[in-house]
């Protein structure tokens, strides 16, 4: 199963308009052939364990663009089900290039399986290099604080860094806010063990109620497109301003969401 | 004629140099700490940078430009050695430059100032800091060479000078530490990384050398060859075994017995990919040997199997 790229993945990747070189990579180590291969064993893993549904694909531009999701549920998932639906179900298909902690590069095996499909260090620069060459990013401003919520912080938003606004002024680019519902319930943690996280310097240490990630059924809604204009390198309180827009965007999203959500599973 | 002297003649990328612009009908001196044989078309002398023969050397030749591709590359070398002749030597010869009115100053340094990290941004400019001091003090002679000749662009305008940060120089002519490596038929590789990585031909860096010579800019510039593409796949293009290990036994294997520079290895583990989009807008130079064939080139000389 492993070797088999899925046709439906295959005519995606080819449709991209991604730039690479004459062997097949671009600068930050994408390689079509090698994504085929890993988006085609996302897809059979993740999409019949937890059937992503999505809504406002028509929200989402053409070129580059930030997208800008709620961050939840331990591990990666709501980013691998966010580049999975707008490979797979976008009209073009679109490759979202994931900001990867800053401690990925450093795991054996995985940095490489993550960059050959299209993952990139979550780093200004990285980001700023990807949008003026017209590509797709996905940011999560709530950092790993996001993703390793505990059970009784689920669907709040921690507090949002400014870093994306300001990339998307410097780049004018346009941010697509997003909510990912069902990452919270995938994997419940009811504690952050801080002490082991500062031991292993890992951003945090889950307690998890489950040994695995439960099926739970994810839901991503694109919200509209949002332009803001005005100095990249304004006084903070300016970028804030914009900030808190978006994630008043962001909670909208993720209140309808949950309000349109009949069962978890 | 204007004569140009190149430092580090015993060297395969300084005689590619020459060659070059002897071609074009120039003059051209070297100078080397080491000895040099087999050159009979211009004059060769033996000094080191950093004694008071090269300032004879200067008398001599009474150069308009001054190629600087001499700087000892080999970490294996020790560090005092590698200081004297890096960071004083390089000293002198700038002196040297201003004092004897030379008009062009290019100064090879290296791309391995930059460090291979896993906090590596994609790709990295000229305006990027320095990182390998960091996990490598031992490269301080390098970084400091670099730092000198960058000050130097703007502190003595009478000499126009441009600093090249090259990537992976290889070529059948070079014996730099890459080479050996890419020369051998079987190598370690660390197991679970495989990070972008670029090279430029000898004859590419030739040329780049020699459009900073007849430019009119100055500055610091990256030359970054032709195509960035994964260390597993340069070596099967140059058909080298590989043999994956866990990177700590090799790390630990390098650090104790072998005379490869330690901090090389990171550059097998993590990506230090730069851009030359600079030095191509400014000088008008493109590579022109494609990545296949300027790693074919290298293992030209490989030994023949037993």
């Amino acid at each position: 199963m492993l070797r088999a790229i899925d046709p439906d993945v295959a005519r995606a990747i080819d449709s991209l308009p991604n730039k690479v070189n004459e062997l097949g990579y671009d600068a930050w180590g994408f390689h079509k052939e090698r994504a085929k291969l890993w988006y085609s064993v996302g897809k059979r893993l993740l999409t019949p364990y937890f059937r992503p549904t999505v809504s406002g694909l028509e929200n989402l531009p053409l070129g580059r663009m930030l997208i800008v999701p709620n961050h939840s549920g331990q591990l990666p998932i709501d980013g691998m089900i966010i580049a999975l639906v707008a490979l797979m179900q976008a009209e073009p298909p679109r490759l979202v290039r994931a900001m990867v902690e800053r401690w990925f590069p450093r795991l054996p095996f995985i940095n490489e399986l993550f960059s050959r499909s299209g993952a990139v260090l979550g780093d200004p620069i990285n980001c700023r290099n990807l949008l003026l060459d017209d590509q797709v990013i996905v940011v999560f401003p709530e950092g790993a604080k996001g993703s390793g919520k505990v059970w009784k912080e689920r669907y709040t938003l921690k507090p949002f860094g400014r870093g994306f606004m300001r990339l998307a002024l410097q780049t004018e680019s346009p941010i697509v806010p997003c909510a990912v519902i069902g990452g919270e319930e995938s994997i419940i943690s009811i504690h952050n063990w801080k002490s082991a996280a500062r031991l292993f310097g890992m951003p945090y240490v889950p307690i998890p109620l489950t040994p695995f990630p439960l099926p739970v059924q994810f839901h991503v809604h694109f919200g509209e497109p949002m332009r803001f204009s005005g100095r990249f390198d304004d006084e903070d309180s300016v970028i804030d301003e914009k900030v808190k827009q978006v994630s008043e965007v962001v909670k909208l999203l993720i209140a309808k969401g949950l309000a349109e959500r009949t069962s978890v599973f | 004629m204007t004569t140009t002297l190149i430092t580090g003649i015993a060297g395969g990328l300084a005689q590619r140099v020459a060659a070059m612009l002897l071609e074009d009908g120039e003059g051209v001196a070297g100078v080397d700490y080491r000895e040099t044989t087999g050159i009979d078309a211009y004059p060769v002398y033996r000094a080191s940078y950093d004694k008071t023969a090269i300032e004879d050397v200067f008398r001599k030749v009474s150069p308009k430009r001054v190629l600087h591709l001499g700087r000892v590359g080999n970490l294996s070398e020790p560090i005092e050695k590698r200081f004297e002749i890096n960071v004083i030597g390089s000293q002198k010869l700038m002196r040297l430059c201003v004092q004897h009115g030379v008009e062009v100053l290019v100064v090879l340094s290296t791309f391995h100032i930059y460090g291979a990290h896993p906090r590596n941004h994609v790709p990295i400019s000229e305006d990027d800091p320095l990182r390998a001091g960091t996990s490598f003090p031992e490269i301080a002679d390098a970084i400091q060479l670099d730092n000198m000749a960058s000050t130097w662009i703007y502190k003595h305008p009478s000499v126009r000078t441009v600093v090249l940060r090259p990537t992976n120089v290889v070529g059948p002519n070079i014996t730099n530490t890459m080479s050996k490596v890419l020369r051998r038929r079987r190598i370690p590789a660390l197991a679970g990384y495989n990070p972008m990585t670029q090279f430029v031909h000898e004859d590419d860096l030739a040329r780049a050398v020699i459009a900073a010579v007849r430019g009119k800019e100055r500055g610091v510039y990256n030359i970054a060859g032709p195509s960035v593409l994964p260390w597993r796949t340069a070596l099967e293009i140059t058909e080298t075994q590989v043999v994956p290990m866990p990177s700590i036994l090799i790390e630990r294997y390098v650090r104790t017995f072998s005379r490869l520079p330690a901090y090389l290895i990171r550059f097998f583990k993590y990506p230090c990919v730069i851009t030359d989009a600079a030095f191509r807008r400014d000088f008008g130079w493109e590579s022109r040997v494609d990545i296949t064939e300027t790693l074919r080139s290298a293992v030209d000389r490989r030994p023949p199997s037993r």
